[in-house]
């Protein structure tokens, strides 16, 4: 095992620090974000819960929130990939490259900075879901903030494997656009689990989904009651966003460290 | 005339270089359709509608069509980032010529991607009669030319990309959420009283009364008032967007 100098942690906070301060840019793009957020969880939400049947115990309107939110996390820190797809252009990945940084460190840096900073992003929506849901508990609360961190950091890698393997703004951005409409509809973020399962082959889908166990874990842990509509039980749902994290997150450091290189990438 | 149709000619081919971004955009539209036909159905309360898949059919033509039409924006923002546009401004074509061009470009996607859900829609809701037919080529045409439109010149509006990203965002989910396409005007009534009135006049909600009626499914739709409410919108927003693109394009720094 190497060793980790002092040197190496400071090079790791600022490119932690370098990811995260590109929010301040972004005051604007959160708060329309938060906008637009906001009003489909109002006008949306609302409209497609009234026409959704009873079923015992659920209430689908406290439903859709939190799957709403998962799908939030998800698509912010899929943005990040955007981001780093335009850093081709603008020759910033090459800067990167050329920095006397540890190409270890340069990479759990990009994976910690995107995850912070997808993180702080989605926390005025979160915070207005809580104000929906009220949850009495802030233990809960702060669990869920940790699962959330860490889901948004296994998508964060996933972000930046793919672009860093694919190397074109535009291959990334439809496919991206493509994995992102798949995962999302293949999940049971808007669909009780048992209503899934009439549908075997989406239900498998829903299973191994890790967007799915993100909202059902989070439904789980602020309404108990919601556990029978769950796709999981909770232990699955945690090995799920710990396992997205960790792999994803080993992905994107090894094909920082090993595979990429400057220059070239058409 | 025929610059225009250059121009157009020029975004329509390099719409198929994005056969993997089309492949996606046809399985989302697609298991919109499956999903909610398979599993919304078995949720939905059917006192407020009796077969959700024959209801969202029509609005996911009329999604269909602002997916693809609106995706021109995107293109036309890379454009301006990359000084793309200054070249175009250089060519030996009026300036008309060339929004007219790249509107008709951003409109002939919309159409061309729409064909095959319209196919569906005969199999799923009904198969448009006589009139009927014309009514659905009206509605497709205005709309898909509003919303490339819309979309080309809310992307010239500032050469960040994100806020590009983001303002295309919330224009799309603006028209989307205020819409009919997921759920019928008196659900949007029972939450918002009468806010629902003006969802129902939104561009994309007349769109989908339109290929309702067009399609069998409602009988209940003006179809005459709701054509040139339709036609009023078109209007109103190709000359914004007209005045809008070109200024954004020609103005300096």
């Amino acid at each position: 095992m190497r060793a980790v100098s002092s040197r190496d942690l400071v090079d790791l906070l600022h490119v932690i620090e370098w990811d995260v301060r590109k929010l301040r840019r972004q005051t604007l793009f959160v708060a329309m974000r938060t906008t637009w957020f906001i009003l489909q969880v109002i006008v949306f939400g609302t409209s497609i819960s009234l026409l959704v049947r009873s079923f015992p115990g659920l209430n689908y309107y406290d439903f859709y929130l939190l799957g709403v939110f998962t799908t939030l996390v998800y698509s912010v820190s899929i943005a990040r990939g955007y981001e780093i797809a335009d850093e081709f252009d603008e020759g910033i990945v090459e800067y990167h490259l050329a920095l006397p940084v540890k190409r270890s460190t340069l990479a759990l840096g990009r994976v910690l900075g995107g995850s912070v900073a997808s993180f702080l992003f989605t926390l005025p929506m979160y915070a207005f879901i809580m104000f929906m849901i009220r949850p009495d508990n802030v233990f809960y609360v702060l669990v869920s903030l940790v699962a959330i961190y860490l889901f948004s950091a296994g998508v964060v890698g996933l972000v930046i494997t793919v672009v860093l393997s694919v190397k074109s703004t535009d291959a990334t951005d439809i496919l991206m656009g493509v994995i992102d409409a798949l995962l999302v509809r293949l999940s049971t973020v808007f669909y009780p689990a048992p209503i899934i399962a009439k549908v075997l082959p989406y239900y498998y889908a829903s299973l191994a989904n890790p967007i799915s166990s993100v909202s059902d874990f989070l439904r789980v842990l602020f309404l108990p009651e919601y556990a029978v509509y769950a796709s999981l039980p909770p232990q699955g749902q945690v090995a799920y966003i710990v396992g997205l994290a960790v792999g994803f997150s080993y992905l994107a450091i090894y094909v920082i460290s090993h595979k990429l290189e400057a220059g070239g990438w058409r | 005339m025929k610059s225009v149709l250059v121009i157009a000619t020029r975004d329509l081919k390099r719409f198929w270089s994005y056969r993997f971004w089309l492949a996606g955009q046809i399985v989302m539209n697609v298991a919109d359709i499956v999903i909610f036909g398979l599993l919304f159905n078995n949720m939905i309360n059917r006192s407020l509608i009796p077969d959700y898949i024959k209801f969202v059919t029509p609005g996911i033509l009329s999604l269909a069509l602002f997916i693809s039409s609106f995706s021109i924006g995107r293109e036309v923002g890379v454009e301006l980032r990359r000084e793309v546009s200054d070249y175009l401004l250089s060519l030996p074509v009026s300036r008309v010529e060339l929004v007219l061009g790249r509107f008709t470009g951003g409109a002939l996607r919309g159409l061309i991607y729409q064909s095959g859900f319209v196919v569906l829609a005969m199999l799923l809701v009904g198969v448009p009669r006589g009139y009927a037919w014309l009514v659905v080529i009206y509605t497709s045409i205005t709309l898909s030319f509003a919303m490339s439109g819309l979309s080309i010149a809310l992307s010239t509006v500032t050469r960040d990309f994100n806020l590009q990203a983001t303002i295309r965002s919330v224009v799309y989910y603006v028209l989307f959420f205020f819409s009919n396409i997921f759920y019928p005007p008196r659900v949007i009534a029972a939450r918002f009283g009468g806010f629902a009135d003006a969802v129902s006049y939104s561009p994309l909600s007349i769109a989908t009364s339109l290929y309702r009626w067009a399609f069998g499914y409602t009988p209940e739709v003006d179809v005459v008032i709701d054509s040139l409410l339709l036609a009023a919108w078109t209007a109103v927003l190709l000359l914004a967007s007209y005045f809008l693109y070109l200024w954004n394009l020609t103005k300096k720094g």
